[in-house]
């Protein structure tokens, strides 16, 4: 039954949609760990070294993590691969309809640069050294991860990439918060436009929160190429 | 006299399924605006016997919107851009002196093409014959109110039954899926009491054989419904969604 249900576009694209769900559950707590910036460098690190000690706990939700990402990248991958083989032979005229929201259009774009930025974003922030005092020194003063994260957002290249990057994820998440209802049959047509519009809203606002953290950084401690 | 207009085609010919294919251009002048799509195509097709050219092939029957015969996809929209209409319903009006018109078959590697405009949609026919049969009793008739359907189930039934079967979804969709014609098959059995019986074995079959002829996944793009004739809803696509994952467990 599992095997046929692996098998079927129907039942890839329900893994693609929980996976995926998971794994915006997961960035919702991303964001609220990142928003603690806003409550300043000691109670930030705090925060931080909290989940450092959580150990084992930490170490099991971080191999999910990767699983769910593979489950929902390999997954993706074999309803598209299914898709583009269903139609070898294109239209000349390219026409959509108003039905077809940016966002669905965008969804292999924005997907592709979510990945790109996923691994880009392991090396800056996940496999770096905590203890180097250099990097971590703004205005004279050692402030641990704190001023790190501070450190790399005034470099106004990494946090533009930032940026760019929640934006993918805001218009990524404005299809899929729908789509999840959708794939797991709870739109019964009246519900459809308002699943849209809250998905564009709570997608947005995802997107905003992240995106004000580089702005805050830039705007309070000024980027490093004014320096 | 009625108003006239002159257009530009620009058809997709091809002469078999090995044949690659490609597009021409024919002139069309002086077409009524109260013509329909395939009777425009019709004016042309006796202009090419005449010139003992072969008249371009394409798919119809009633004419009258009802049986989903006809279908070609046209400026890039299956059917033309006008909503719930199907292409013998589509009327000449919609279109403006010196208009280019392009005019290609409906694209999917489970609708082959067959010669020109014309494709086989056999496969939609596999995947309802999947769809098998629904149990009854037999002996006496039943009475009347013997089986009870609530409105709103009788309803969402009926609107998935008004389904044509003429493939302008899976021609629309970006994914070539066919999701929302299987998803309207699916439902209108499965809101009704006659349907309980096979539900499960019926989402499951009709779904695999959709896999089978090698359509795509639905992506939540929601072309479909906007091509469709009948303004068949995605919610039927939900609902076959909702059906899989209760039948697969
Ligand atoms: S010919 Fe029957 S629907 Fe167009």
């Amino acid at each position: 039954m599992l095997a046929k249900f692996l098998k079927s576009s129907i039942g890839r694209k329900q893994i693609v949609a929980v996976s995926g769900l998971l794994l915006m559950l997961f960035l919702v707590f991303h964001l609220s760990v990142n928003l603690g910036i806003y409550l300043g460098p000691h109670t930030y690190n705090l925060l931080a070294h909290r989940l450092e000690q959580l150990g084992p706990v930490r170490v099991v939700a971080e191999a999910g993590l990767t699983g769910l990402f593979l489950i929902h990248i390999f997954f993706t991958f074999l309803v598209v691969k299914a898709s583009r083989r269903a139609r070898k032979i294109g239209y000349a005229v390219q026409s959509s309809s108003a039905q077809r929201s940016l966002s669905t259009r965008l969804m292999p774009l924005t997907g592709t640069v979510l990945l790109v930025f996923i691994i880009s974003h392991l090396i800056d922030f996940k496999f770096i050294d905590v203890n180097n005092t250099l990097l971590a020194v703004v205005e004279e003063h050692n402030l641990g991860l704190y001023g790190i994260v501070v450190n790399s957002f005034r470099n106004p290249f990494t946090s533009t990439w930032y940026m760019i990057a929640m934006i993918a994820v805001g218009s990524h998440l404005s299809h899929a918060i729908d789509s999840v209802f959708q794939t797991f049959g709870l739109n019964d047509g009246d519900t459809h436009r308002g699943l849209h519009k809250s998905s564009v809203i709570i997608g947005t606002l995802i997107a905003l929160l992240f995106g004000s953290i580089p702005l805050y950084v830039l705007l309070t401690h000024g980027s490093l190429l004014q320096q | 006299m009625d108003k006239t207009i002159s257009l530009t085609l620009k058809v997709w010919r091809q002469k078999n399924a090995e044949d690659p294919g490609k597009f021409e251009l024919y002139p069309v002048k002086d077409i009524s605006i109260d013509a329909s799509f395939l009777e425009m195509l019709d004016v042309l097709n006796e202009q090419l016997v005449l010139e003992g050219q072969v008249p371009i092939a394409f798919d119809h029957d009633c004419r009258e919107g009802i049986c989903g015969t006809c279908g070609a996809v046209v400026n890039g929209r299956p059917h033309g851009r006008l909503s719930k209409t199907t292409l013998c319903q589509l009327h000449m009006r919609h279109y403006s002196d010196g208009d280019t018109i392009v005019i290609e078959p409906f694209r999917a590697k489970a609708f082959p093409v067959v010669k020109d405009l014309v494709v086989d949609r056999s496969s939609f026919d596999r995947i309802v014959r999947k769809g098998g049969y629904v149990s009854v009793r037999t002996g006496q008739a039943p009475d009347a109110h013997a089986t009870a359907v609530s409105k709103p189930d009788a309803d969402l039934s009926m609107d998935a039954a008004q389904c044509i079967g003429c493939a302008a979804c899976v021609a629309a969709c970006p994914n070539a899926s066919a999701m929302l014609f299987v998803g309207a098959k699916v439902s209108q059995y499965a809101l009704l009491p006659q349907g309980q019986v096979e539900r499960k074995i019926r989402a499951q079959a009709m779904v695999s054989q959709m896999d089978a002829e090698g359509f795509g996944a639905c992506s939540n793009e929601y072309e479909c419904e906007a091509a469709c004739p009948k303004g068949i809803s995605v919610s039927n696509i939900a609902r076959l969604n909702r059906e899989f994952l209760r039948s697969s467990i």
